[in-house]
């Protein structure tokens, strides 16, 4: 059981992201705290996947550090990001189509050395009834189940989640909400999420997002219960 | 059935089917020591294409470089044939292993582009700047000098055909295990979503590095064993234009499987053995085929036969079973 603590797994600070002459991302700074549920929020083109993509080392920063477990994260490259505990799920839910769920999940089992797959099945218990289909013909919510659980193999440390409830349908996004509690029971969880009322639910801390920049930070669970993030958006 | 019995039944009895036809049809030793040949530079072609999702304009290239390997050293520094074939193979891993970090860097067309590129200038370096040693367009001969090898002396071709054979299903046997190793999943896995593999922490440039060097490895095999087989080699192996025969040999057959190079091989050279002593232009056929196969049978003639053959045969037996043994 994680319990949430002041150490900072997570360190944005200051940081600055072009894409050529345009640039995304001004002086962005955040904080994630070990055992944290973090969610993103803010309006479209407000640069929450920018942030995203440019943690988990997809994207060149223009200036800023990132720190993940106190290490200067900055300048690797996406795998040895993840490599070193920190995954990220993007927003495309796109799985190895042409491959069964049983070799998707082997593929998050082979880059982690995991082979227990008892926790993630665990979550998602539907997936072992789809372990033998073509990943390619599941819905959306069982490709974000798998998406998650893939990701989850190797115990993570932190995992950042793109819009992983966008496009589902309510008693999905109810199972989701659900897993997203007892995931974070063991891995601190960064969300960018539209869902207010579900960001509600799971967030112990909530940044909001405008224009590629930090408009506010709700840390008060009373002010995320009641959405007072909602006015920034 | 055992796992392990499994998975080599297949090579075996591709391999086994192969000895039958060379003994219904003894005139054909040639056409099937050439198939087994051609097959392995076909499946060096399917690594990039049908695992990897890589296009190349430019396999000859790396087929000469065994062939010619194996030439130079069968031509002026040794006699065993044996030998050439691990110099076909070193040549093949070499170029590989420093090609292979620039040129998968590129994506799609570029990758296929810098490949033909690669393959015009290694003509140009055999045909003019090796001339000395590679004789140019006389190219080079050498089956005098070739010695006897132990237990069974390839330079008789009878003889070269169960070598041939050998060299296929040993081939056929690693590329089963690799199709269902790690390695295999990642580079299909590579093929249709790269980015989410770096997400998952792979580090696909090596994954892509490895496969161009098997496939590599493979084109340059299939050169040495060509060069060991004719007694000579010349410029034409490596040219540019005959690029697409082993690109559409690999679509025709299946891309991506384990069996579909060898199909490909059969139906590309099965084409060119039979329709050549009657039309001049053989292509022709071929062409008909790859249609067909783009428009009707994108899982190529292995594919086709999976799924028409293999796949009702099991679902017959199973149904079978469960009459005879309905609990």
């Amino acid at each position: 059981m994680l319990s949430k603590t002041n150490e900072k797994i997570l360190v944005v600070q200051n940081l600055n992201v072009s894409y050529q002459k345009l640039k995304v991302l001004f002086d962005v700074s955040i904080e994630v705290n070990t055992g944290e549920v973090v969610a993103i929020v803010g309006r479209n083109g407000a640069g929450k996947t920018t942030l995203f993509r440019t943690i988990a080392g997809f994207i060149k920063k223009d200036s800023g550090s990132i720190f993940f477990k106190s290490k200067d994260i900055g300048s690797l490259p996406a795998y040895e990001v993840a490599q070193l505990g920190l995954k990220y799920i993007p927003q495309d839910k796109q799985v190895f189509s042409d491959l069964e769920v049983r070799e998707n999940l082997e593929l998050g089992s082979y880059a982690t050395k995991d082979y227990n797959w008892d926790v993630v099945l665990e979550y998602f218990p539907k997936l072992k009834t789809l372990l033998k289909r073509k990943a390619g013909h599941l819905s959306g919510g069982e490709r974000q189940m798998l998406l998650i659980a893939m990701a989850l193999l190797g115990n993570p440390e932190l995992v950042l989640m793109d819009e992983p409830t966008e496009g589902l349908a309510p008693h999905v996004i109810n199972d989701l909400s659900h897993a997203f509690k007892e995931i974070n029971k063991k891995t601190t969880l960064v969300i960018i999420e539209q869902n207010l009322p579900l960001t509600a639910e799971i967030a112990n801390r909530v940044y909001s997002m405008k224009e590629g920049k930090i408009i506010a930070e709700t840390v008060d669970k009373d002010d995320i219960k009641k959405m007072v993030f909602e006015k920034y958006l | 059935m055992s796992k392990i019995f499994k998975g080599v039944l297949g090579p075996f009895l591709l391999i086994f089917l192969l000895l039958v036809a060379r003994f219904i049809f003894p005139h054909k030793v040639t056409f099937i020591t050439e198939l087994s040949i051609f097959t392995i530079y076909v499946m060096g072609n399917d690594i990039l294409y049908g695992y990897l999702g890589l296009v190349s304009f430019g396999q000859p290239f790396y087929l000469s470089v065994g062939a010619y390997s194996a030439a130079i050293y069968l031509a002026y520094l040794g006699h065993s044939p044996l030998v050439a074939l691990v110099a076909g193979i070193i040549s093949g891993f070499i170029v590989g292993m420093v090609l292979g970090p620039f040129f998968i860097r590129l994506r799609g067309d570029y990758f296929a582009l810098i490949n033909a590129a690669i393959c015009a200038i290694g003509l140009f370096i055999v045909e003019k700047l090796l001339i000395g040693i590679t004789r140019g367009d006389d190219g080079l001969w050498y089956r005098s000098r070739m010695g006897v090898t132990p237990i069974l002396d390839i330079r008789m071709p009878n003889n070269f055909f169960y070598f041939a054979l050998l060299i296929l299903l040993i081939i056929l046997l690693l590329y089963k295990f690799m199709d269902h190793s790690v390695l295999g999943v990642s580079f299909r896995a590579i093929r249709v979503n790269e980015r989410k593999m770096r997400f998952l922490g792979y580090d696909t440039f090596k994954i892509k590095w490895i496969g161009f060097s098997l496939a590599s490895i493979l084109s340059a095999i299939s050169g040495a064993l060509y060069a060991i087989n004719f007694g000579f080699v010349n410029p034409s192996l490596g040219e540019p234009s005959r690029a697409a025969e082993v690109l559409v040999a690999t679509l025709i057959g299946g891309a991506g499987t384990v069996y579909g190079p060898f199909f490909g091989a059969f139906g590309f050279l099965g084409i060119k053995d039979l329709v050549s002593k009657y039309i001049e232009r053989w292509e022709l056929f071929v062409g008909i085929l790859t249609i067909l196969v783009l428009f009707k049978f994108s899982k190529g003639i292995w594919g086709g036969v999976d799924f028409f053959i293999i796949e009702k045969l099991k679902t017959k037996i199973k149904s079978f079973k469960q009459k005879r043994y309905p609990i």
